[in-house]
């Protein structure tokens, strides 16, 4: 999919999405993550019918954006939600749910409102709420109608921490309830927590796609860590390298097998296994060792 | 529910929440009651006696009752076409922007409904708040000299409607400029350069023969020709509010060329809007 803004008055228009090509399995996490200008919104606002490719097709839970009844099983939280201040938080969800072309279910707006932590500002003006509180309703109103797929862009953003582990702990709710998860944010570590796959978008093209483990993932390296006292000679020479810290050593092997008898050598030369794990990469190293050889690193998301 | 009856709906809570509007309906309310309590009218075997304003006599020969109402019908219907039509330009020259502003458009478009839908219910929604003011007024004013004068007439009420025809073609235009450009101040702008350009209309015959004959004339011309004749339509609204005979020649063809343009505004608004990204 390729997505051009033609400008008026100019010849040349602002490529935001360069050939992108992406599919997201039903019932996943998705993470959707790169630096600014990467072409996420635009991206998002495609699948949404709100942006119209220049070129190609984009296909959202077996139909087209353009048609409502696919929109009617979509729940969105944009970025900047713009919310009427003078409303009620229960009017503006009975409104939505109108708009959903479902019946108002007033009990079932206080249920959301409270499921998101806004049980005690039911009575309240939203103009009175806080960044966090309209984040909240915006969420609540993406869930109205238990949509099959949540797309949210920067759903924690302005929430404090305790609200960002009730948000994560309702993503990963709709998640088990079979909801296809789309997450646009900023903060990798929300999408490290909630996310099962995550595609990296870089200049307008997804650059790497993929499951978080396997991205993360080191290749064949493993961190071991052995009891004070080892042996580093002896480690050494059984192929192990020494790490940054006391007692830390990395050792590569391609399978079980490799790894065990790397272990038993270490083990025959005296020393004491404490810790054993996989030689991963945080997201944000994925996302910095992706984007960083274009030149691009910047604040991700 | 309909989703244009949705946005309406929508469209209508924003602008109760407007305290110029709520303001507006007061004012209106103020003016009804300060002349249902201030004006006394004597009226004898159906000709207006004598009449006091604050206590103070009105001075004027004994005519029958709804010739001596005539003048204030027709100045009633002027300051509701006119006064109306600019009110509701500065009044709602912000709900279009502001229901496309940046975080509302997309939420709304990521809804279940068509993009047509957010424009005729925005349309909708402004034209029921202005036909809601303007009847409010209108049978205020017409219950108020019944009651006083004993004369009925639905005059102004069908003033009023017409002033609404006359709204809707302004407001038609400034929907249509806010498809392109979010912009409450140039969506009032374009309804004002509208409403002046509608005024000029109505009097092209006479105005024509001040610009110099050939080119400039001639433009002139073409340029009002394709605006619909709004003071003729106040006018109009005037004669048939103080029930006197219409000076226009035919008034069908002036409501049904308002609306043409009307509605042709709303179609480049909406075809504008099919094909925008947000």
């Amino acid at each position: 999919m390729r997505k051009t803004y033609r400008r008026a008055f100019r010849k040349v228009g602002n490529e935001a999405l360069r050939g992108m090509d992406l599919t997201v399995p039903e019932g996943s996490a998705f993470g959707l993550i790169g630096p600014n200008g990467a072409g996420k919104t635009t991206f998002i606002k495609s699948i949404l019918g709100i942006v119209q490719p220049t070129e190609g097709t984009v296909r959202v839970l077996g139909g087209s954006p353009e048609d409502p009844r696919i929109r009617a099983r979509i729940g969105y939280l944009p970025e900047r939600l713009h919310l009427p201040g003078s409303w009620t938080p229960t009017a503006f969800l009975a409104t939505v749910t109108r708009l959903k072309g479902l019946k108002p279910d007033a009990a079932a707006d206080l249920r959301l409102l409270e499921r998101v932590g806004l049980a005690d500002a039911v009575g309240r003006k939203i103009g009175g709420y806080s960044k966090g509180m309209r984040q909240r309703l915006g969420l609540a109103a993406a869930m109205v109608g238990s949509p099959s797929l949540l797309i949210l862009d920067e759903p924690t953003d302005g929430i404090d921490p305790m609200g960002r582990l009730e948000v994560r702990r309702i993503l990963l709710e709709e998640v088990r309830k079979g909801t296809t998860l789309f997450l646009n944010s900023h903060l990798l570590a929300e999408t490290e927590r909630v996310c099962d796959r995550v595609a990296i978008l870089a200049d307008g093209r997804v650059v790497r796609e993929g499951r978080l483990e396997d991205l993360a993932r080191g290749e064949a390296r493993w961190m071991v860590r052995f009891a004070p006292g080892v042996d580093a000679g002896a480690l050494t020479a059984a192929g192990f390298k020494r790490g940054s810290a006391d007692g830390v050593f990395h050792v590569e092997a391609q399978d079980p097998m490799a790894l065990n008898a790397a272990l038993d050598k270490a083990r025959a030369g005296g020393a004491l296994l404490v810790e054993l794990r996989r030689d991963g990469a945080d997201l944000e190293s994925v996302l910095l060792g992706t984007v960083a050889p274009a030149g691009a690193v910047g604040v991700a998301a | 529910m309909n989703p244009v009856l949705g946005i309406a709906g929508y469209v209508l809570r924003e602008a109760v929440a407007r305290k110029f509007i709520l303001a507006f309906v007061v004012g209106i309310t103020l003016v009804l009651s300060v002349v249902a309590l201030s004006l006394r009218i004597e009226v004898v075997d159906g000709a207006l006696a004598a009449s006091r304003l604050f206590g103070e006599e009105l001075r004027a020969s004994i005519r029958s009752v709804d010739v001596a109402l005539r003048p204030v019908y027709t100045a009633a219907a002027f300051i509701v076409f006119y006064g109306g039509i600019l009110f509701g330009i500065v009044a709602c020259s912000d709900f279009a922007p502001s229901l496309l502003s940046p975080g509302r458009i997309e939420h709304l478009l990521a809804l279940p409904i068509q993009r047509w839908h957010l424009l005729a219910g925005t349309f909708l929604g402004v034209m029921v708040l202005a036909l809601g003011g303007t009847l409010y007024g209108t049978t205020g004013l017409v219950l108020i000299f019944g009651v006083k004068a004993g004369y009925w007439t639905a005059g102004p009420l069908i003033a009023g409607l017409m002033a609404c025809v006359g709204f809707a073609a302004v407001y038609a235009v400034m929907l249509t400029t806010a498809t392109l450009v979010r912009s409450a101040a140039l969506c009032a702008a374009s309804g004002f350069l509208f409403l002046i350009g509608g005024v000029i209309a109505g009097f092209r015959q006479q105005i024509s023969p001040a610009f110099e004959e050939g080119l400039s004339r001639s433009t002139f011309e073409a340029v009002t020709l394709m605006l619909p004749r709004l003071s003729s339509l106040a006018v109009a609204a005037g004669n048939i509010a103080s029930s006197t005979p219409l000076e226009v020649n035919s008034l069908g063809m002036l409501l049904l060329g308002v609306l043409v343009f009307g509605f042709g505004a709303l179609a480049v608004g909406f075809w504008r809007f099919e094909g925008k990204d947000y």
